[in-house]
């Protein structure tokens, strides 16, 4: 059985797992015990899942078209056979927006 | 003996990685140019976010494919390619970094100590304003992007990295760990210091608004 979370360090140390949604049943009902009689800890929560977004937001950039052509020229020289003429042809939309496992 | 991981298939129906490293393997330059267009752009944001610089980004991004095609006959599939790329692109990253800070003319950007949130003797945190509701991502002003740039610039490398390849590029704790050679523990771990760092930075700036 999992103890009582009764101070907001044991909260703060679980919280990154806690978000993922990895932390056991029980870990997650001792956290969510705490947060439900501390307010300090919930705003806590917010601004550090608002930190996630706005730093994914400022961050995703897009890579420009001409870093792209210099790349492929750059390969070109150096791998044989390498070819761009596909992508050239029908570059497609970046998929910088949305980030997306690999 | 290590197996291969297995490849989910595409939902556009092109070939997966796997195959066109096959080919790739085998010569075929084509297969390496569609795998380097595929994974350009995510191999770009994690350059430029851990050099600050679009030139030095350039360079990574060079080096990195053209160190990921020497190497791919190394390649055995017991990690995705994406995952074995990332690891090329930020150890070249990280090189690149070291290089310039020991530069005699490097300016004194050395990386700061990551500081986390402060708790009273008891662990208890003090009550602190709510700027969560004052960071709608539409909202993000010049000012606020510029901050988190340096906040993101100021973290030690290693945490950078961690933190840019899961909250920004969204990899799986497991991905990361294959690509930097950790725990999932130590990336976990890493990644909430990081963020507990980024998170007091921007309180800071909220507070300063």
């Amino acid at each position: 059985m999992t103890s009582p979370i009764h101070h907001c360090k044991e909260c703060v140390e679980l919280l990154g797992e806690y978000i993922e949604g990895t932390l056991s049943p029980e870990q997650s009902k001792a956290l969510e015990d705490h947060l439900s009689l501390c307010p300090p800890c919930i705003t806590f929560v917010r601004t550090y899942k608002a930190t996630r977004s706005l730093c994914r937001a400022a961050l995703a950039a897009q890579m420009p078209r001409e870093l792209m052509s210099s790349l492929k020229s750059f390969l070109s020289e150096h791998v044989p056979g390498f070819s761009c003429s596909k992508s050239d042809a029908a570059p497609r939309p970046p998929s910088d927006s949305e980030p997306k496992k690999v | 003996m290590s197996e291969q991981v297995t490849e989910e298939p595409r939902e556009d129906g092109q070939p997966g990685d796997r195959e066109l490293v096959e080919k790739a393997q085998k010569g075929d330059g084509e297969a390496f140019a569609t795998l380097v267009e595929r994974h350009q752009r995510q191999l770009y944001r994690l350059a430029l976010r851990m050099t600050g610089s679009e030139a030095d980004a350039q360079e990574v991004l060079q080096e990195a494919f053209l160190n990921a095609y020497q190497k791919l006959p190394l390649f055995r599939g017991e990690a995705q390619f994406s995952s074995w790329l990332y690891r090329i692109a930020a150890n070249s990253a990280l090189m690149r970094l070291r290089r310039k800070r020991r530069a005699p003319d490097a300016l004194s950007d050395q990386p700061l100590e990551l500081v986390g949130p402060k708790f009273s003797a008891e662990g208890y945190l003090d009550p602190a304003g709510d700027w969560s509701q004052r960071a709608d991502e539409k909202m993000m002003s010049a000012q606020l992007g510029a901050a988190i740039q340096k906040a993101v610039t100021q973290l030690p490398d290693d945490y950078r990295t961690v933190f840019l390849l899961k909250d920004v590029d969204g990899l799986s704790n497991e991905d990361i760990a294959t690509a930097l050679d950790l725990t999932v523990p130590a990336v976990k771990s890493r990644l909430h210091r990081a963020r507990l760092a980024l998170r007091e930075k921007l309180g800071e700036f909220f507070e300063a608004k």
